[in-house]
């Protein structure tokens, strides 16, 4: 007899989670494709004038891959909920929030990640000048797995109600102010010239502080969102 | 655990007391709340004189200001409520929790009302992406989230639960919110005007503001018991004290 | 059979009541369950079967009543790894095939001395399933699957909640054979069941619920 120890429990879940991504992979492009079309749009909505387009391109990068995310995110416990998979791993021996942290990586791996590698390609498609594209890249890297970590908090708090994708995106929009803020500000900062590590730290330390707290909070909501 | 309680908070923590104790209290909350308040607009409306720089329009800081201080002091209280809800299970906190809610909501709501007539005519702009109007936005959308969320569970105290989890979530996040957005107005240049920053509030118009502000706390008080006992009522439907209520008042 | 059985029970449930927004869904309810020993809760539907079920496994909580373990109240903690629990949502990945499913198990709960996953899956009958996604079986091959964890995970005590439901007559007899040889082994099981059931090694001890 023997206790599986968490290295082993977190390896197995985090490689389920990317098997059955990887089995419904028409699932990763939905969000990739969603980003395109709505950034594509944006030319057409305003006009195709060059230093418009410049100028809006780093936000609006930032703003359709949010939007993308919390398409997603809206499923991050919804299969494992419907099937019972949630409750044997809330049941299981293992402390719950690195379990959750394991399935929220899995999510950011399978969902943001995709939309982090075409980014250059929605920036270029807006012509954001290749001079802001580390700044963009790094804003990104920095700011989906913050997006990843809180909605994840908040999807387990609506794991118990019925579909509920309005409801996320007002509980998201709050948290979301503050990473928006600080991601675009180092995009204009490096658009304008001027050094921009400033907020990517800012970015940086609050991501620290999220890997941190978010898996402990989530497993409080889960625990909160299950009792029914 | 439940030592950690005084005993008179547990006591009024039972639902029948505070049932009864809400009910003597809140007459006395309303009569306060009409009389402070009819006084206070006495005070600021006819009494005050107009302002140096902004005539008559300075005005609207009798509703404004007070609504605004009564926006986070209910956040607060839901905060501090939600959070005993959390951690000791009683049902008395999730009823104030989400009942406070709503009254909050409508004090947010009034405050960006309020604030952007004032601002129309002294910046002429309805809205500016100012710190604190962009904060007292997000204030809102919090305040929404909570309540759809309280309501997005069949079961209300479950409801009751997730959503406090959420305002003690918003808690945190204010004050980063109110930094950020001062951070980015500093970055783009705004405007970044003071509401009433370099204005020293005259005896004769503070008195009024403060005897508002004791109005609309008390306005709080009576229509927070007002909405806890209801709710009571519904969440202890099959308990004997309401049966004996419901049995009183058929008579 | 009580002259074997420990001194402290394994559960123990005492005056245990539930109630959904103040209207009482089941109990009181008193039993005690020791180890090698098997408790059969029968009821109709809507008696709250589920809602016990959901209670000793620590999902849900209850001001009304205790709940022991090992002669302490039952927290999530100090019951982990101890117990298993098998509802009416399977927790199989559709996607996946029963040895993957398994191995996450094995994964999370860790691994019982004994069979490996080939003989588990062998022993409910799906010996050539094991590579088909869950998805492609039917719906008691897919029970067999969830009961093939059992015989894989270290757990003392069982919780199957109707495990009997879409199984046909060989596989209700292979829930009773592993039930009994998991009780002969020191093991317990809490069972749920709205029919009557018969077992063929003595009889087990029975919880009656109304709503």
């Amino acid at each position: 007899m023997s206790r599986a120890p968490l290295s082993r429990a977190c390896a197995a879940l985090l490689r389920r989670d990317l098997v059955l991504a990887w089995r419904q992979r028409g699932d990763i492009a939905l969000p990739v494709l969603y980003a395109l079309i709505v950034a594509t749009l944006f030319p057409f909505a305003l006009g195709p004038d060059l230093a418009l387009l410049q100028r809006i391109a780093g936000g609006v990068v930032l703003l359709t891959v949010l939007l993308a995310m919390l398409l997603a995110l809206d499923g991050l416990f919804r299969g494992d909920l419907e099937d019972g998979s949630l409750e044997q791993l809330v049941l299981s021996p293992q402390p719950l929030a690195p379990m959750l942290g394991m399935k929220i990586l899995a999510h950011w791996l399978t969902t943001a990640l995709p939309l982090i590698v075409i980014a250059p390609l929605l920036a270029s498609l807006l012509h954001l000048p290749a001079a802001a594209m580390p700044a963009l890249l790094l804003a990104l890297l920095l700011a989906t797995p913050l997006v990843s970590l809180l909605g994840a908090v908040l999807v387990a708090l609506t794991a118990g109600t019925r579909r509920s994708g309005m409801l996320l995106a007002l509980m998201l929009l709050p948290l979301c102010v503050p990473v928006m803020i600080f991601a675009a500000g180092a995009l204009a900062a490096a658009q304008q010239g001027l050094p921009w590590t400033a907020p990517i730290a800012w970015l940086g330390a609050a991501l620290a502080l999220a890997v941190v707290l978010a898996p402990l909070a989530c497993a409080a909501a889960l625990r909160i969102a299950l009792d029914a | 655990m439940s030592t950690w309680i005084p005993l008179w908070l547990h006591r009024l923590g039972s639902p029948p007391t505070f049932y009864a104790f809400a009910g003597r209290l809140r007459p006395w909350a309303i009569g306060l709340a009409l009389l402070l308040g009819i006084v206070a607009l006495y005070g600021g409306l006819v009494l005050a004189p107009p302002d140096r720089y902004q005539g008559d329009d300075y005005r609207i800081i009798f509703i404004h200001v007070p609504s605004a201080w009564m926006s986070l002091f209910i956040y607060a209280v839901m905060g501090v409520a939600s959070f005993v809800a959390l951690v000791w299970r009683i049902k008395l906190a999730e009823v104030v929790a989400m009942e406070s809610a709503p009254v909050g909501a409508a004090f947010t709501f009034i405050t960006l009302a309020t604030g952007s007539l004032w601002g129309e005519r002294m910046w002429g702009t309805w809205w500016t992406w100012d710190a604190r109007l962009t904060s007292e936005l997000v204030l809102l959308f919090l305040y929404l989230g909570v309540i759809g969320l309280y309501h997005a569970f069949e079961d209300r105290r479950q409801g009751a639960r997730a959503a406090g989890f959420l305002a003690i979530v918003g808690v945190v996040n204010v004050p980063i919110v109110h930094f950020s957005v001062k951070w980015w107005n500093t970055l783009h240049q705004g405007s970044t005007v003071n509401l009433f920053g370099q204005s020293h509030i005259a005896g004769d118009m503070l008195w009024p503001l403060l005897t508002m502000m004791l109005a609309t706390k008390c306005y709080y008080v009576a229509s927070l018991c007002g909405r806890a006992r209801a709710d009571l009522l519904a969440l202890e439907g099959g308990k004997d004290w309401v049966r004996r209520i419901a049995a009183g008042e058929a008579r | 059979m009580t002259a074997t059985a420990p001194a402290t029970p394994l559960l123990e449930a005492r005056a245990l009541r539930f109630h959904r927004q103040d209207e009482p869904v089941f109990g009181p309810l008193d039993f005690r369950l020791h180890a090698g020993e098997l408790t059969l809760i029968e009821g109709d539907n809507g008696s709250g079967k589920t809602t016990l079920m959901r209670l000793l496994t620590g999902l849900l909580r209850t001001e009304h009543g205790e709940l022991l373990w090992r002669g302490e109240p039952l927290r999530h903690e100090r019951c982990a790894g101890e117990v298993v629990f098998l509802g009416h949502q399977l927790g199989l990945k559709a996607e996946l095939s029963p040895r993957e499913n398994l191995r996450v198990a094995i994964g999370l709960y860790g691994r019982r001395e004994g069979p490996d996953i080939d003989a588990a899956l062998a022993r409910v009958g799906l010996a050539g399933y094991g590579d088909e996604a869950v998805r492609r079986l039917s719906a008691g091959q897919k029970k067999r699957a969830a009961l093939a964890r059992l015989l894989l995970v270290p757990a003392v005590l069982w919780l199957l909640d109707e495990p009997y439901a879409n199984l046909d007559r060989t596989g209700i007899e292979l829930v009773n054979r592993l039930l009994e040889a998991h009780v002969a082994a020191g093991g317990a099981a809490l069972v749920t069941s709205h029919g009557a059931v018969s077992f063929h090694g003595g009889a087990p001890q029975r919880i009656r619920m109304h709503g």
